[in-house]
């Protein structure tokens, strides 16, 4: 018999606890047979607001029971668990009498959850502080990307538990289960049974006195036995957190050197071949793609627009308000344009830079995003409306920003390299951006490019619900997309219950990213509208979720065409960076941001004039907006909302056959024609 | 700037480069009034290439050696590093350039090619600029000096400490024998001397360039007295030779650059131990140069700021300046704000000599007498340099008012054009413009760009010997140069990024500095901005591996972790040859023996086999190359490929032992139709498909795009047959990267020929675009490292690329993974184009 099936027989069963525990200890009781979740989670939030603890009955193994809970109370289920139970809390103490599905603790800040049963799969998944005692088995990769606390199963683990954990220790008095410990950053796992495997950049070591008196403490604690000299621990090898060569740092080659006309083997393939001759791996830069791809700006305007702009009040004669995010009942985002700032993070960026874009956001009245990593007070503050991003390493997440969020949204790839997680290279994990995104310091960080509990279209379905029901329904949750097979993914998309889409095509940036993913990874941007809005009209949802387009785009003349072609709204990221005074170096992954913008360097960071440059983006911000307002008047509309297909022409024979929009070569001379008629050449 | 006959309004070495889509001016160069294309001297110095560097300075500005002592460099606070630490030393780097090549730098000389001359009074900086200017068009100019030297204001105005004489004689010298064709007439007054109806009648042209020479004065009680002297005559007496003894404290009144000057001079002059500088502006406000401020504080010379001189009084032992404080006011027309004095804030301050500066004039009486002087000023009208009279024109300090030397000399430009553009006769010249060049210099390759401080220079202040007027500053030595010139953004280079180019970059910057109330602003950068784009794919591009880009895995499909999950790049060949990375390497036959065994070791480590005709390592498995009809395969090669040729010629399939890998050749796609059915029936094991479409000439990959269609054509046939597994295909040509290496085998290829990247890798260099050449530049061990790195980085990016596509094995790569960015790709490939199936 394995050692924890042991441990659970000797407990007593649960329904066999005297009744004077009840009397002794009077709880508010929910029945989820009469009760639905949605409810139940909101009484169990107003009953921890009055600190009065909670008993769940009939609990169905319904997913999300107590989820979002911030109060310190108690909550025992009286059965079986679905998903995510006791999911991004913080404090609160479960208690779960039978078994949980998978995901158990997801995110838990602090706070205890005892589960009686097994549980499912990736139990204590992003844990950043809670203690999690499983009496029985647990499923495959325990503790993904948990950043501290303790995860304690008394049974026997599945493969891979550990799985890309920051921190943190995984107590198992069972087997291990294969490949422990498979890709940790750091943290610990003790194993008190057979260790099967451990997994790749895993290794074995001793384990000193002190952590044996922690664990035995620990255990004595939650009335669990096991014996001090059974323990084995696993611990990071060492050999994948840093990169073994770094990368030579080169400033960028001219990029028409090897765009458009070039030779084949030019300066730019042979220097990618010496830097990767003299590292043996793929280059990293910052930066969006680099060489010349089908954009917006092959394709113009059909109608005459050689008065553009004559009035100078144009602004107040075109409606421009969108609001974005309502189709479910959530508070959309309310934006004075039909423009969103894209997301950006801390870490990649200065705290300064997420301040100022912030500041620019609200003075301009649209929205900000904070990326991956987590959200800053400064930047909280700065920023009027913010979308708060999750990613698979849930780096920075937790529930409290998520409650002090006006969207969320689950990333599944950008268009910058899609297919990758972020990526921020050790010199700039300081010890201030590890701490709020929970990871050790110095560590080249890769996080995951998978979601540890989105493994397909359902998975992302009960996530979707289980930021609902943390957050009360209230805000509107999107997705980020970099483009693909777009024509499928947004229909799942749809399907999966999202509020918008940020949809990102490949020209879009990043920090850091592998060079040839950025360049030849993806679709264009103006692919990316077209296959979505194909994909929805192929199914007959056009127009049911909003998409907001990214990638490239650089200034109203983007902007509107981008929404001719059906964007509900678009978003800038590197415009806004270069408005603040990026010098598109290329060279964001090294640092050591020359402006201040690209660092966590407080050297560097200090170059950097968050008033000056928030100004600076805010000007930049209402230049867009005037030229959007210039050109939708100019067309002959008073909304944004009217532009349609019509209005545009393709320039090339490319931009055509991806937009169906009639070739109109003419339209190059026309317009080169009015150029220089004010003087341009 | 104008199209149509740009040639002719134009000097044609001074090429406008406004055409050139990947150029737009750095703020430093359009800031400077001369438009120096400092970007490119700064990078030329980092190359170590003085000469260029010195060519683009002396491009525009004939007082290079001046200008790099005393420039008041406004392309400085214009630079882009201003704001984060500090602008880059662009005067500074300007005089280490000059201080190298300057004495030694001889121009060729220029010839008098023209009948017509031209008279220029005054030799400052504006009449010198249009003198040479004008030589150099082949005009004769004669140049009319009051004094017994060239140079103006740059000679008699400047201390020594600040510009040695011998500076501005290698410019002057330089400039001379540069254009023989300028004639100079010393002691020469304009009405003293010769009348201006004297020049116009030796003349076809006259410019008046009269500077400002005398001080204004301050038009309060008592300057008069013989102890108050104005800033300018002081500076030309000491420029003269004299080191008069002065008083104990010096009053000097002004915070412009004479008033700078002079208060420095004083404090090195004996007997003077005090020297107070009072100007009724604050600190802020004050015009003189920081440096030179900086370097008058260091001195010990002390500033009263917001102090207004009312009157002058003698006193027992000397004089009593009486002053006033002041506050600021209301904004001036000039856009300055008025300073407003403070009832009952009377004061004295006693010294015994005061030095007037605030402000210069320009005075002639013969003008005068000829009703050409506004005031004190000649009357001239800026937009085209002339006078009232048609053939006199006027430029510089004594046309348009006091400056500085770098805005004399683009007085001096201007002014050439208009009387150029005068004696060819042409009426109404194109309004003259800055021109604005780029030299291309490639960035600065400096690991330490972003870190580097700026570097001032060493400062001496008064030094030993202070009355001798010894140098203020040292020169950069190399080493700094080249650190401060690493530290330069290169804002007039283009980048590795076609969204955000250069032009685009200059815009978005542009927006984000226009007020939303600009409506003039926000209308041009409108109309500007809705200008097309060169279609990025001309007619012509072939079909390309690079229009091809693979389709993501997101919600349809799972991404395969790139970071962290396994994804398998290995084949065999014909079931009987691993091929750990499927790479096969090529090309080395011919290479030197120290090249040939470095990679022999590198591909060892990697366990690559070799396609070629002699086996390169004992320890590598061989891919022997055939000619069509030579003799049986070698016993010791793992395999053979024979070519096949243009004539469709059967070949043989015999191999040297069983189970030898047989395969053929083909470099043409004219051959597939019969070649392909005729390697099934032969029995080959492989096709080894020549993109190159000339395997077997040494490097035949260089110089050329490979021709994808051969997959294509073969996948089709072999398709059409029904064959498709039943015969390896191996492409050769044009694979740069794991990025190629992945699509050719998502176009179907099982495996792929690798030559010039290990090439490259292993220290080659492409030749004229057409050859890899070697040299003993590196050891074994080196290039045998290269070599097994190179095979890493492709086949991990091949892997990355797959799993980005949600796959586990390369090979599972597939055309649908793909999608062509360009109908000429999509023709090419048969992959469907972006965003449609």
């Amino acid at each position: 018999m394995p050692r924890g099936a042991e441990i659970i027989d000797r407990l007593a069963p649960i329904a066999e606890l005297p009744s004077v525990f009840y009397e002794a200890f009077p709880m508010a009781l929910i029945d989820l047979k009469e009760t639905p979740v949605r409810e139940a989670n909101e009484l169990i939030r107003q009953y921890g607001a009055v600190g009065e603890d909670v008993e769940i009955v009939n609990p169905d193994a319904r997913h999300h029971l107590g989820v979002g809970l911030t109060e310190e109370i108690s909550v025992r289920i009286r059965g079986s668990a679905g998903y995510f139970c006791a999911g991004l809390t913080d404090g609160a103490y479960f208690e779960v009498d039978n078994n949980v599905g998978w995901g158990v603790g997801d995110n838990i800040y602090r706070g205890t959850v005892v589960v009686r049963g097994n549980a499912g799969a990736i139990p204590g998944v992003a844990i950043r502080g809670a203690e999690i005692i499983i009496h029985g088995n647990m499923g495959s990769r325990a503790g993904q990307v948990m950043k501290s606390g303790t995860l304690c199963c008394a049974g026997n683990a599945n493969f891979m538990a550990g799985y890309m954990m920051y921190g943190g220790r995984i107590i198992i008095l069972g087997d291990s289960g294969e490949n422990v410990g498979e890709d940790m950053s750091a943290g610990d796992i003790y194993v008190a049974g057979k260790l099967l495997s451990v997994g790749s950049d895993a290794v074995q070591v001793d384990v000193l006195p002190s952590e044996l008196d922690s664990i035995m403490e620990f255990l004595d604690r939650y009335e669990l036995k096991a014996k001090r000299g059974d323990f084995k621990k696993v611990n990071n090898a060492g050999k994948k957190l840093r990169y073994g060569k770094t990368e030579q740092q080169v400033r960028s080659i001219p990029f028409h050197t090897f765009s458009g006309k070039c030779d084949y083997w030019g300066p730019k393939v042979q220097e990618d071949v010496w830097v990767k001759s003299q590292i043996g791996r793929y280059r990293i830069r910052g930066y969006g793609g680099a060489r010349t791809l089908p954009h917006l700006s092959d394709l113009a305007f059909r109608s005459d627009l050689s008065t553009i702009g004559d009035d100078p009040h144009v602004v107040s004669k075109v409606s421009m308000n969108t609001r974005i995010g309502g189709k479910h009942g959530a508070n959309p985002l309310d934006l004075s344009m039909p423009v969103l700032i894209a997301p950006m993070s801390y870490g990649a960026l200065s705290r300064s830079t997420k301040q100022a874009i912030g500041i620019a956001s609200s003075l301009s009245g649209i929205a900000e995003n904070t990326g991956e990593g987590g959200m800053s007070d400064a930047q909280r503050d700065a920023a009027d409306q913010l979308i708060f991003q999750c990613l698979g390493g849930r780096l920075g997440w937790n529930i409290h920003d998520m409650k002090r969020a006006n969207a969320l949204e689950i990333y599944i790839s950008q268009g910058a390299k899609p297919g990758f997680g972020g990526q921020l290279m050790a010199k700039k994990v300081t010890k201030e951006l590890a701490e709020i995104r929970g990871i050790p310091e110095g560590i080249d960080l890769r996080s995951p490019s998978r979601h540890p509990d989105i493994l397909g279209a359902d998975d992302l379905v009960i996530k979707v619900q289980e930021f609902r029901e943390a957050t009360g329904y209230r805000l509107p949750i999107s997705i980020k997309l970099g483009a693909g097979r777009i024509h499928d993914d947004i229909k799942i998309a749809l399907k999966d219950g999202f509020d918008f889409v940020e949809l990102d095509g490949m020209q879009g940036s990043t920090g850091a990213g592998g060079a040839e993913v950025m360049e030849y990874v993806g679709i264009p941007t103006i692919s990316a509208i077209v296959g979505a809005l194909d994909g929805l009209a192929e199914i007959d949802c056009a127009g049911e979720i909003q998409i907001v387009l990214m990638g490239g785009l650089r200034d109203g003349i983007d902007a509107v065409k981008a929404l001719c072609l059906g964007a509900d709204a678009v978003a800038f990221g590197t415009s806004a960076i270069i408005a603040g005074g990026c010098i598109a170096c290329m060279q964001c992954h090294v640092g050591q941001c020359v402006t201040g913008i690209a660092t966590q360097d407080p050297d560097h960071e200090k170059r950097y004039n968050v008033s000056v440059e928030a100004r600076n983006i805010h000007r930049f911000l209402e230049v867009v907006r005037w030229q959007i307002a210039a050109i939708t008047n100019a067309l002959g509309y008073k909304n944004v909302t009217s532009l349609c297909r019509d209005d545009l022409v393709a320039l090339t024979p490319e931009a055509a056959e991806i937009t169906r929009l009639a070739y109109e070569p003419g339209y190059r001379d026309s317009d080169r024609n009015f150029s220089e008629s004010v003087g341009l050449g | 700037m104008n199209k149509v006959d740009g040639a002719a309004v134009l000097p044609p070495d001074l090429r406008d480069d406004t055409d050139d889509t990947h150029f737009v001016p750095a703020p430093c160069q359009i800031a400077c009034p001369v438009g120096t294309d400092a970007p490119s001297y700064i990078a030329h110095i980092w190359e170590g290439d003085f000469k260029a560097a010195f060519e683009a300075i002396y491009a525009t500005n004939p007082f290079s050696s001046i200008c790099g002592r005393v420039c008041d460099a406004p392309c400085e606070p214009a630079c882009r590093r201003t704001s984060s630490d500090g602008p880059i030393a662009i005067r500074n780097l300007k005089r280490f350039v000059m201080d190298e090549l300057g004495r030694d730098m001889h121009l060729p000389v220029v010839k008098v090619t023209r009948s017509q001359t031209i008279a220029i009074v005054g030799s400052g900086p504006a009449g010198l600029t249009a003198a040479q200017d004008l030589a150099e068009a082949g005009f004769e100019v004669h140049v009319y000096e009051m004094t017994d030297r060239l140079g103006g204001m740059m000679v008699w105005g400047i201390p020594a400490f600040r510009l040695p004489p011998g500076i501005i004689h290698e410019d002057i010298d330089r400039m001379l024998k540069h254009c023989p064709g300028i004639k100079i007439h010393f002691n020469t007054e304009l009405g003293r001397d010769i009348t201006l109806e004297e020049l116009k009648a030796r003349h076809n042209a006259v410019l008046l360039t009269i500077g400002a020479w005398w001080g204004k004065p301050m038009n309060i009680p008592g300057e008069d007295d013989e102890r108050v002297v104005d800033g300018v005559s002081f500076l030309r007496r000491i420029n003269e030779g004299a080191r008069p003894n002065l008083p104990e404290t010096v009053v000097v009144v002004g915070g412009g650059d004479v008033a700078m000057d002079a208060c420095r001079v004083a404090k090195r002059l004996s007997g003077c131990k005090e020297v107070k500088v009072i100007y009724r502006r604050g600190p802020d406000e004050i015009p003189a140069r920081r440096d030179e401020l900086e370097g008058a504080l260091k001195e010990g010379i002390e500033f009263l700021y917001y102090t207004q001189q009312v009157s002058i009084k003698p006193t027992y032992n000397g004089l009593a300046v009486g002053c006033i404080q002041t506050s600021l006011g209301e904004r001036e027309d000039d856009g300055r704000l008025a300073p407003v004095a403070l009832p009952g804030t009377e004061h004295d301050i006693n010294c015994g000599m005061v030095i007037a500066a605030v402000g210069q004039v320009g005075a002639c009486e013969e003008l005068q007498r000829c009703g050409m002087m506004a005031g004190d000023r000649v009357r001239a009208e800026y937009s085209n340099m002339r006078t009232d009279d048609h053939r006199v024109f006027a430029a510089g300090d004594g046309a348009f008012g006091g400056s500085t030397i770098v805005i004399a000399m683009q007085h001096g430009h201007r002014a050439a054009y208009y009387v150029k553009a005068f004696l060819e006769g042409q009426q109404s010249p194109m309004p003259y413009r800055t021109p604005f060049r780029t030299r291309r210099v490639p960035v600065a390759q400096d690991l330490m760009w972003e870190k580097l401080a700026r570097f001032e220079h060493v400062f001496h202040g008064l030094g030993h010997d202070p009355i001798a007027f010894p140098e203020i500053e040292s020169t950069y030595d190399y080493e700094t140069a080249r650190q401060e010139a690493a530290r330069c953004y290169r804002c007039d280079a283009e980048t590795g990024s076609a969204d955000y180019g250069v032009q685009h970059r200059e815009d978005i910057f542009a927006m984000a500095r226009t007020d939303t109330k600009d409506h003039v602003g926000n209308q041009f950068m409108l109309k500007k901005r809705l200008g097309p784009r060169e279609n990025p794919f001309p007619e012509g591009r072939p079909g390309c591996l690079d229009d091809l880009v693979f389709l993501p895995a997101n919600l349809s499909r799972l991404v395969i972790d790139p970071y962290r999950e396994a994804c398998s790049v290995n084949t065999d060949l014909a079931g009987r040859l691993s091929l750990q990375q499927s790479i096969i390497s090529t090309g080395f036959d011919e290479v030197h023996e120290v090249v040939r065994h470095a990679v022999s070791l590198g591909l060892e480590d990697r366990n690559c086999p070799y396609l070629g005709v002699s086996p390169i390592g004992n320890r590598i498995d061989w891919l022997q190359v055939l000619s069509e009809d030579s003799d049986c395969p070698s016993a010791e090669a793992a395999g053979f490929f024979r070519l096949f040729g243009d004539n469709c010629q059967e070949v043989s399939a015999k191999p040297a032992y069983e189970n030898q890998i047989s395969g053929i050749i083909l470099s043409s796609t004219r051959v597939l139709h019969d070649s392909i059915p005729f390697a099934l029936r032969a029995g080959f094991d492989a096709l080894l498909l020549d993109g190159s479409g000339a395997f077997g000439l040494p490097w035949s990959e260089i110089g050329r795009a490979p021709d994808l269609t051969m997959l294509r054509d073969t996948v089709n046939i072999l398709r059409d047959l029904g064959a498709e597994e039943q015969i390896e295909l191996i492409y050769f040509g044009g694979i740069r990267s794991g990025t190629d290496v992945a699509k050719i085998i998502g176009l179907g290829a099982n495996a792929v020929v690798l030559g010039v990247p290990i090439g490259l890798a292993a220290g080659g260099e492409i030749i004229d675009n057409n050859t890899l050449g070697f040299v003993a530049d590196r050891d074994t061990e080196d290039r045998r490292q290269a070599v097994s790195n190179i095979l890493d980085a492709t086949a991990g990016e091949a892997s990355m690329m797959a799993r980005c596509t949600g796959k586990t094995n390369l090979h599972n790569v597939e055309p649908e993974d793909l999608s062509a960015l360009t109908l000429a790709t999509r023709d090419a490939t048969g992959v469907a184009l972006v965003g449609t199936d």
